[in-house]
């Protein structure tokens, strides 16, 4: 039994650990101020904090804690991308997930059990051989496994020999896992405010005060803040908060669904994902079978559910577990995702000289947490953007160096 | 034996005994039983261990909605007992036990609470190695996880789905739901009225009340013909523009509803106190349903807590049903006398007003309830039944964008919905008094009716009271040693929800998400109203300020198979897929086609590949290439259409002439290619890959309705098939067919089109050179391919013509270094990337894309498409999607490589840095294996760098 | 399902009918410069508000105008893209 189980079982009262201080009151100027108390921006202030030595930090959150997409995603982590640079960036943000349980002092149940992407046609087994060369290349666990390797990684699946969705192979990345979405906000938030960074929940960004290319102050329901630097990390609603700054980004927002079903004893053990039946499943550690897929088909910011979607994941989960039929769905959900055009984010700096930006995470922001956070902090801190940040910056677009990585993305998030 | 004679019993059939088993064990009961009343009538009350501590549990709300009754059954995990019929053979089984329900060896979970803490796993099992969690307490805690297992040889079920429309569907058939649904149908509206139990009536079916009430209702809802009833059907959610699942069986409803009106009702909650859990402790209505649907005689020996008439109702059908009731505790204080108390103490039952169930015993093991402490003291009993309180049904409501509130006064939760088509009615609008739960529900089908155009005759009656006094006192008595749950499913007591208050996780969201209150099979439904009070106690804010969590569908489990339905995968053949069976194609999927791969012997693949290809090659060869796209565009401004949409110039292309098109999209990407024969002035045939003629259809037509050109574009895809008879012989073989067109060279060059009949059949004819062999690519109405397709073989055979299939054409196109959209492209490639600045008009002022390549051309170009050739018989050969590296960085990727026969050495197209793509340059490329070799850049056309060939 | 009420057809499910986005300005190619063209490739209507998109009723193929609050996902009215637009 590890040693804590102990100390609870002998201590009378609860061991009260306060991961969560109460909002304070606003002070009036802060040196960074991070706008969106989801993942990514308390990640941020925890790097800022802990490595930087920023402590003037205030994270403001419209509703309560990492309430947002950070509650709402599959929790996907992976780094089997097409783009070089791409692969490079979340290769990072694997190897910091492997230690973040150590790092934060919380268990965040990185359970890295590995990741099965499945091809129904020849042209996803070419695109399956393009990933796992640059992963090889880049230094991941990426490659591509035929049927028997498909079989053997998961002898449950329907592999539909001789039908119009037989599968033909697999790509499979060790690397891949999940982890408990709540956790790693929570940890990122106790560190953080225990260095004394202020995390103020209900606290709604309504302008900005704009000098020439300086943001000087930022408006709040609850008041004026001053402000050194500012980092925009509001996934869903990035499009709406950098136009408050007048900064525009080429994003739109989709809904991205997804359900779970009654808690069943573990029968799933890696990540299955099909890139023609737009839909994957994962088990979770409370037993739970999580299926998602595709985005919605038209712009919304709603978080609304609809029955069509989740026919179409039903259809999906039973062709590849034809034994899922009697399974009993519990929950679905849906977040709002802030979609570039190319399936890269946008990270580093913007028009304005003190706002940055840490955005466009679209259906695929939760396995750079740790990454974007250090990597954004780093930048805020050193007033430039790192090389391995540089290449997803906005201005991508008018240069046309774009970093596709839709196929990479489509499928799992 | 606990089985109650008539009329108790109202859903089993005694005449029909069956006999089933449970944990190993043969019980019988009676057609119309559910597991859990089958079970009850023997005195097996216990059927579940709990999630975490494995506490024994039963029967609560015998609605089927917690954790409690969830059993297994072979094929079927999480079964709820409650409502699930027993059948004859059936095998059941506890879920979650190790070991046995009765010994279930982790029953000590029990005892070690104390060193489990609410979120205890956040804090521990971090450790000693990095990898301690996946390696080591993961696994323990996965395999202790989840409740019932998946039986993955489950066999297959049918299940189905259909539609319904109607004017008015209204949700639950109590008495607010009947009185809702004969308003509305007698004024003339098409009705649905669904509900999940087997029967109409909802507490009029199990409650005590005047059976007349029921049965005047009933005789008039049999008398109309435009109210439909679906009982056994559960409406398991809300969706915009009512569209609603309605669930009977393995059927899918889904229903399309004008106006809906949900009479829902309301959710019993129970009390909190330590031990409330304990197998025998039931909510009244529980208790009542035992009673009155199953005959099952809930106990021997019965205490009531009671703060409403239902409650008192509940105490005097406990008496009714034999059961001794030893007294009735009412939490409200003294004061006021409600309408059954002096039957009750007239039947001997003693009343103690202002008091509570404090605490709760078992018996050994806690298996069974044995006694409860009431005001200090220990009353034995062995049945609690507890009705002290309800929460509107919100899911539905909520879903429909109904808001919850809080009346502090009555400690009742509310629920509002803006004015629109959703209607509430009875007690999920907080009338449960049974007089106004039927007038609410005329009032809601007077307001469904003036919205639908009815002329509403009669007034609606007025609202009642929403609540007479105080009916909902829900107590809540912490205590110090635990075990007082607030929430069955997840083991949660109400220091669990305090402490997680403490850790700063205050908001309901953050509760619910740090304890996962609300998250197991129930959804809150018995939890969210004490967490609630909970978390506003120990947080010093008010109930209605903490709220409920979001009500997401569905409102009960629902199948992964009702939802998925009876899916078929869409597949697509070719008219002449018969005749491609009939020669031993082995046939593979392309998207949603079926296509040849190759004719023959699948043991020798290879060599009738190049058989194939030597026929082609050396003689003549016939490929189906019917799912390529067809689009036919007409109109005045056709020329002008296809001159904006591809970038070669078409309007000025002569009539009976074909030429490559190549389109782009905004971004200057390439996105398609294809050929477009000019038939006349007005009128292009243009083809598409097969993967993306739907988008180019679409697209086409989208540029049109901003354009707004005198053009109509018609996809002709199914409904022509295309022949492509190629190779040195194909001239000889037509003009061996009847025909009215000159196949000669001279009548009939190169890239040209002729209309005419071919050995009867109408088609139209480009010649084109896909394949870099004189070409004939013959197009026909579907219906008539298979007569075209049959006469090209019989004139071919004296040719030696032969059939050939995907990978030869492949390898053929690739021979020529003709590119494929999607292998050889991807989604930022130039036509300069590729080489194609020849299909690039540089004359046209406009043309989809042209913009943006010439921005791209200025700022740079880094890569570029070339040919490989690997030297005859290299030992190592890159596969498709190596990178090519330049000082060791990727600079591009292999993206089509085969084996060439006619040049006898593997080829391949490349992207390579644009310094590297001059003949003649070597560029490295990693093998699969990760060896590193080199290869020269070659020409783009590796086979007849001339083009003679096509052209003879 | 949502239903869409397409201006030829009338109220249809709404998975009949393809989404073609906002309804985007047509900037002249060739007297754009180069920073602008790039913001009208990449940039996307995507105010918290209403918008007028294209849709497509894919069985009838017909293209209309659809005015939609990208918030509440309420369809405010549909109509036949040579009627005049009150927005955009």
């Amino acid at each position: 039994m590890p040693l804590r189980l102990l100390k609870y079982g002998l201590s009378r009262d609860y061991p009260v650990s306060g991961d969560i201080p109460a909002t304070p009151e606003l002070k009036p100027a802060y040196d960074v101020v991070i706008i969106g108390g989801g993942g990514h921006g308390l990640s941020c202030a925890h790097h800022l904090a802990k490595y930087h030595g920023i402590r003037s930090v205030a994270v403001l959150e419209k509703g309560y804690l990492a309430g947002g997409n950070t509650a709402r995603n599959t929790t996907t982590i992976r780094s089997n991308y097409i783009t070089p640079e791409g692969i490079a960036f979340y290769k990072e943000g694997v190897e910091l997930f492997e230690r973040l349980s150590q790092e934060l002092d919380f268990n965040v149940m990185f359970s890295q059990r590995g990741q099965l992407t499945l091809a129904h046609t020849e042209a996803t087994m070419r695109s399956f051989h393009m990933r796992a060369e640059m992963g090889k290349h880049m230094g991941t666990r990426t490659e591509v496994v035929d049927q028997k390797g498909v079989e053997e990684l998961c002898p449950l699946l329907n592999m539909d020999y001789g039908g119009a969705l037989e599968i033909l192979g697999g790509l499979w990345h060790a690397d891949g896992g999940t982890a408990r979405h709540d956790a790693v906000a929570w940890g990122y938030a106790a560190q953080a405010s225990r260095r004394g960074v202020e995390i103020h929940q209900r606290t709604e960004v309504q302008g900005f005060e704009v000098v020439g290319d300086r943001i000087r102050a930022v408006k709040t329901n609850r008041g004026r803040i001053a402000c050194g630097q500012v980092l925009i990390a509001t996934g869903g609603m990035n499009y709406d908060v950098a136009l408050m700054a007048g900064v525009e980004l080429p994003i739109r927002c989709y809904p991205l669904q997804a359900m779970v079903t009654q808690p069943l004893k573990p029968w799933l053990h890696t990540l299955v994902s099909s890139v023609s039946l737009h839909t994957y499943l994962v088990q979770s550690s409370r037993g739970e079978v999580v299926i998602g897929g595709g985005s919605d088909p038209y712009q919304l910011y709603s978080t609304r559910s609809t029955l069509d979607m989740k026919e179409h994941l039903a259809e999906g989960a039973v062709h590849l577990f034809p034994f899922l039929q009697g399974v009993r769905l519990l929950r679905q959900w849906a977040g709002i995702t802030d979609m570039t055009p190319d399936y890269s984010p946008i990270m580093g700096a913007s028009p304005l000289a003190n706002l940055w930006l840490d955005c466009g995470w679209g259906t695929w922001g939760f396995k750079a947490t740790p990454v974007a956070g250090k990597r954004m902090a780093q930048t805020i801190a050193d007033g430039r953007v790192p090389d391995i940040l540089k290449p997803f910056a906005l201005e991508r677009f008018e240069t046309f160096r774009l970093l596709n990585e839709m196929g990479a993305t489509a499928a799992s998030h | 034996m606990n089985r109650l004679p008539p009329p108790f019993g109202s859903r089993i059939d005694r005449s029909r005994p069956i006999r089933f088993s449970f944990e190993g064990k043969a019980f019988d009961g009676y057609e119309g039983d559910s597991i859990a009343t089958a079970l009850a009538a023997s005195g097996q009350w216990m059927l579940s261990r709990s999630f975490k501590y494995h506490r024994p549990r039963g029967i609560l709300s015998m609605t089927g909605a917690d954790a409690n009754a969830l059993v297994q059954l072979p094929s079927d995990p999480n079964v709820a007992a409650e409502r699930t019929p027993i059948s004859e053979g059936m095998r059941v089984s506890a879920q979650n036990v190790n070991g046995s329900l009765e010994r279930d060896r982790d029953a000590i979970m029990d005892r070690f609470g104390r060193f489990l803490p609410v979120g205890f796993y956040y804090r521990t099992f971090i450790g000693p190695r990095r990898d301690s969690w996946l390696k080591f307490w993961e696994p323990i805690i996965r395999r202790k996880a989840g409740l019932g297992a998946v039986d993955t040889k489950a066999p297959h079920r049918h299940f189905d789905k259909t539609h319904l429309h109607c004017d008015v569907l209204v949700v639950g058939a109590g008495p607010a739901g009947l009185s809702a649904a004969i308003a509305a149908a007698e004024a003339g509206a098409e009705v649905v009225l669904c509900d999940e139990n087997p029967e109409i009536g909802g507490a009029l079916s199990y409650g005590r009340y005047d059976p007349a009430v029921l049965a005047g209702m009933s005789s008039r809802l049999a008398a109309l013909p435009n109210l439909r009833v679906l009982t056994g059907t559960v409406c398991n959610g809300w969706y915009e523009d009512n569209w609603l699942p309605l669930i009977q069986g393995n059927r899918l409803y889904r229903a399309r509803a004008r106006e809906v009106i949900l009479a829902t009702g309301a959710i019993e909650q129970p009390a909190v106190f330590r031990n409330n859990d304990l197998p025998g402790i039931m909510l009244g209505g529980a208790a009542q349903r035992l009673i009155r649907h199953y005959g099952v005689r809930p106990g021997d020996s019965a205490v009531v807590l009671a703060a409403n008439d239902d409650g008192y109702r509940a105490a005097l059908d406990l008496l009714d049903a034999g059961v001794s009731v030893v007294e009735l505790v009412d939490p409200r204080p003294a004061g006021g006398v409600g309408p059954f108390e002096a039957e009750l103490r007239g039947k001997g039952v003693a009343i103690r007003k202002g008091a509570t169930i404090e605490a709760a015993e078992g018996t050994a093991g806690n298996r069974h309830l044995a006694r409860v402490g009431i005001g200090g003291s220990w009353v034995a009993c062995d049945l609690l039944a507890v009705s002290i309180g309800q929460a509107p049904a919100w899911q539905l409501p909520c879903q429909a964008g109904g808001k919850v509130g809080y009346d502090a006064a009555t400690q009742t939760m509310t629920i509002t919905l803006p004015e629109g088509s959703v209607h509430l009615a009875g007690a999920v609008a907080g009338t449960d008094d049974l007089d106004y739960a039927i007038a609410s529900g005329r009032r809601a089908a007077a307001a469904a009716l003036s919205r639908l155009g009815h002329t509403v005759d009669e007034q609606p009656p007025a609202a009642g009271p929403r609540i007479a006094r105080p009916r909902y006192v829900q107590p809540i008595v912490a205590d110090p040693k635990g075990r007082d749950f607030v929430d069955f499913d997840e083991d949660l007591q109400v220091k669990d929800l305090q402490n997680a208050t403490k850790d700063g996780y205050r908001e309901i969201e953050l509760v619910k998400r740090f304890t996962t209150v609300g998250m197991g099979p129930s959804q809150g439904r018995h939890s969210a109203l004490a967490t609630a009070r909970i978390v506003a106690e120990a947080t010093g804010r008010t109930v209605g300020e903490i709220g409920i969590t979001t009500a997401r569908p569905p409102v009960g489990p629902e199948t992964l198979g009702v939802l998925a339905g009876h899916h078929e995968v869409l597949e697509r053949r070719t008219a002449l897929h018969a005749r491609h069976i009939a020669l031993n194609a082995v046939m593979k999927p392309v998207g949603a086609w079926w296509r040849p791969y190759y004719y023959g012997d699948a043991s020798n693949a290879e060599e009738a590949v190049r058989q194939e290809i030597l026929a082609v090659r050396e003689g003549v060869g016939l490929l189906d290439v019917s799912t390529l796209g067809k689009l036919e565009i007409h109109g005045p401004d056709a020329g002008e259409f296809l001159d904006r949409l591809y970038t070669m110039a078409h309007a000025n292309q002569p009539v009976g002439r074909v030429r490559y098109c190549l389109m782009l999209n905004e971004m200057g990407s390439v996105v398609d290619d294809g050929v477009a024969y000019r038939m006349a002035e007005d009128q292009f045939y243009v083809t598409a890959t097969t993967g993306a003629v739907a988008r180019v259809y679409a697209d086409m037509l989208f540029w049109n309705a901003e354009w707004r050109l005198k053009v109509d574009v018609l996809n002709l895809t199914g409904a022509f098939c295309g022949l492509n008879v190629t190779g040195p012989k194909a001239r000889q073989v037509l003009e061996a067919l009847e025909s009215d067109i000159d196949f000669s060279r001279d009548a009939f060059p190169y890239l040209s089109g002729r209309d005419g009949t071919v050995a009867g059949v109408p088609v139209r004819v480009m010649r084109i050179g896909f394949t870099g062999e004189l070409s004939y690519e013959l197009h026909c109405p579907s219906s008539l391919a298979p007569r075209l397709w049959d006469a090209v073989m019989a004139a071919g055979r004296p040719h030696g013509l032969r059939p050939y299939g995907l990978e030869a054409s492949r390898i053929l196109r690739l021979e020529k270094g003709h590119i494929l959209i999607g292998q050889d492209t991807d989604a930022i490639t130039t036509p300069d990337e590729l080489g194609f600045g020849w299909a690039v008009s540089k004359k046209k002022p406009f043309f989809v894309g042209k913009r943006s390549i010439e921005m791209r051309a200025r700022l740079g170009q880094s890569r570029r498409l070339v040919g490989l050739q690997f030297p005859a018989g290299a030992g190592n050969i890159a596969g498709e999607s190596c990178l090519v590296l330049r000082d060791g960085a990727p600079l591009g990727q292999i993206t089509s490589v085969g084996y060439s026969p006619s040049l006898e050495r593997h080829i391949a197209l490349a992207y390579v840095h644009v310094d590297d793509q001059a003949e003649g340059s070597r560029v490295t490329v990693k093998c699969r294996n990760g060896e590193l070799i080199e290869a020269p850049v070659v020409g783009h056309a590796f086979f007849d760098p001339t083009n003679a060939r096509q052209e003879i | 399902m949502k239903l869409l009420t397409c201006p030829m057809n009338g109220p249809r499910n709404i998975d009949e009918f393809q989404s073609f986005g906002p309804v985007r300005a047509r900037p002249d190619p060739n007297a754009t410069a180069d920073r602008e063209w790039s913001r009208h490739l990449f940039r996307a209507e995507n105010r918290r508000g209403v918008v007028v998109e294209w849709w497509r009723h894919v069985p009838s193929n017909y293209f209309f105008l659809a005015e939609r609050d990208l918030v509440s996902n309420e369809i405010i009215r549909t109509f036949d893209a040579s009627e005049p637009r009150d927005r955009a």
